[in-house]
């Protein structure tokens, strides 16, 4: 087995193991949303809009 | 495909199924789709198939932006760059009625100022060094590209470092977001977006002509253009808003952060509403990340099922260096910029939002930049 896909296996089972261990410690209240469902978000990643500075 | 970050990986090996990697992403895309629908979240499921069926139609169609534009800008031709065009116009047809229409959708809106043209001129610089951009990287990464790992890990740090800097450009000044559907309802509003593109699509045909280069879209592109939209419109059903990719990163860096004992909350970023609870709560209760997941599995999936998975070696040091360097470019662009490719130009001129222009014609001149730059890197200029 090369190094390359050694190294996928271990990123990947890490990266799902983070995923799941966050999933189960941390609160989820209810349906999956974007900082844009937030009110006064005015971009994507919820910035304020300039006139509301 | 960014080909060259592919890593052609199996020189001479037998084509087959590589069964260990397709059971370990459709394993994997299991898992979380069980835990999303154990929770009764049956949208997060939808984003998280949506995800998938990205990865495997950017994969099998070699959808590639940082190529499409390189290639437009080195020699002229113009078929990626319209295949791209391609995406965003059935994706705007859903998209600019629906979110003016409906309540619970919303389109990709940015204000307009120094940090949108500062960010995505950074991001373009970026994209050309790594090879790829949010969506390339992402479904290179699951296709199979040890360099692309490298470009995620560090897209992420700079997305983290991209948070902490946003406030201050913000701080620069701006207008409000420009949204044509608020100036001339739902349907004007759909029609100026569609002309937009079309006169996007003149102009670029316009410049291949010029230059003596073929503009006609290949038919990976058209096809791949034509699945890849529909898929954008199903993103946008299932999670109320266009298709992102890097707030998922910031989020998953800031995470990573956290655990490491970086406290990131007293920062402006993490105080405001949107940023502050995808802290807080599951990485899976984020929409963004549902799709990241989904097409990084969907692309290891679709990778896995036709040849031997990251079978080739690690690429020379000078190229990690560009992947690494252009991977943070792109991470701390993005968040300045509003979003990469996908989230500020595709998702905001699909929205007949003005920022996602503003962001392609910063992003042009970083990737002129970014090409000028790849030879010092072992790339060329192709």
């Amino acid at each position: 087995m090369t190094a390359m896909r050694k190294t996928y296996i271990v990123v990947v089972v890490l990266a799902l193991a983070a995923i799941v261990g966050n999933h189960l410690s941390s609160p989820s209240s209810g349906r999956a949303v974007s900082p844009e469902d937030f009110v006064g978000a005015c971009a994507p990643c919820g910035a304020p809009c300039p006139s509301k500075k | 495909m960014t080909t060259a970050t592919m890593a052609a990986p199996q020189s001479g090996a037998a084509l087959g199924i590589d069964r260990l990697f397709l059971a370990l992403a459709l394993g994997a895309t299991a898992i979380l789709l069980a835990l999303v629908l154990l929770d009764g979240q049956a949208w997060s499921a939808a984003l998280i198939v949506g995800g998938f069926g990205l990865g495997v139609a950017f994969l099998k169609a070699e959808f590639s932006y940082t190529a499409s534009w390189r290639r437009f800008l080195t020699r002229g031709e113009a078929g990626g760059l319209l295949g791209g065009l391609i995406v965003i116009a059935i994706c705007a047809i859903a998209v600019v009625p629906v979110a003016a229409l409906r309540q619970n959708f919303g389109g990709a809106i940015a204000p307009l100022g120094p940090s949108l043209i500062i960010g995505a001129f950074v991001f373009g610089i970026g994209m050309q060094l790594a090879n790829g951009c949010g969506s390339g990287t992402l479904y290179t990464v699951g296709g199979g590209s040890g360099r692309m790992l490298v470009t995620l890990l560090l897209f992420i740090a700079g997305s983290v470092l991209g948070s902490l800097s946003l406030p201050s450009f913000l701080a620069l000044g701006g207008i409000d977001p420009i949204l044509a559907s608020d100036h001339l309802g739902p349907w004007g509003g759909l029609a100026a977006t569609l002309a937009s593109i079309a006169l996007a699509a003149a102009l670029i045909v316009t410049v291949a002509k010029r230059r003596g280069a073929s503009f006609m879209p290949s038919r990976n592109y058209l096809i791949g253009g034509l699945a890849i939209g529909l898929l954008c419109v199903f993103v946008f059903v299932a999670g109320g808003h266009p298709w992102s990719v890097t707030f998922g990163y910031t989020v998953w860096g800031a995470k990573a952060a956290s655990t490491l004992g970086f406290d990131l909350t007293h920062s402006e970023f993490w105080q405001w509403a949107g940023p502050k609870h995808a802290l807080s709560e599951s990485v899976l209760s984020d929409t963004s990340s549902l799709t990241d997941f989904g097409m990084l599995f969907g692309a290891m999936a679709a990778a896995a099922a036709t040849r031997p998975f990251a079978a080739g070696a690690w690429p020379p040091l000078k190229s990690l260096l560009a992947a690494a360097v252009g991977g943070l470019l792109m991470g701390w662009g993005a968040r300045l910029g509003f979003g990469c490719n996908i989230g500020a130009f595709v998702g905001g001129v699909a929205s007949g939002s003005l920022h996602g222009w503003v962001w392609f014609l910063a992003a042009l001149p970083g990737c002129l930049i970014g090409i000028r730059l790849r030879p010092l890197f072992g790339l060329s200029r192709e």
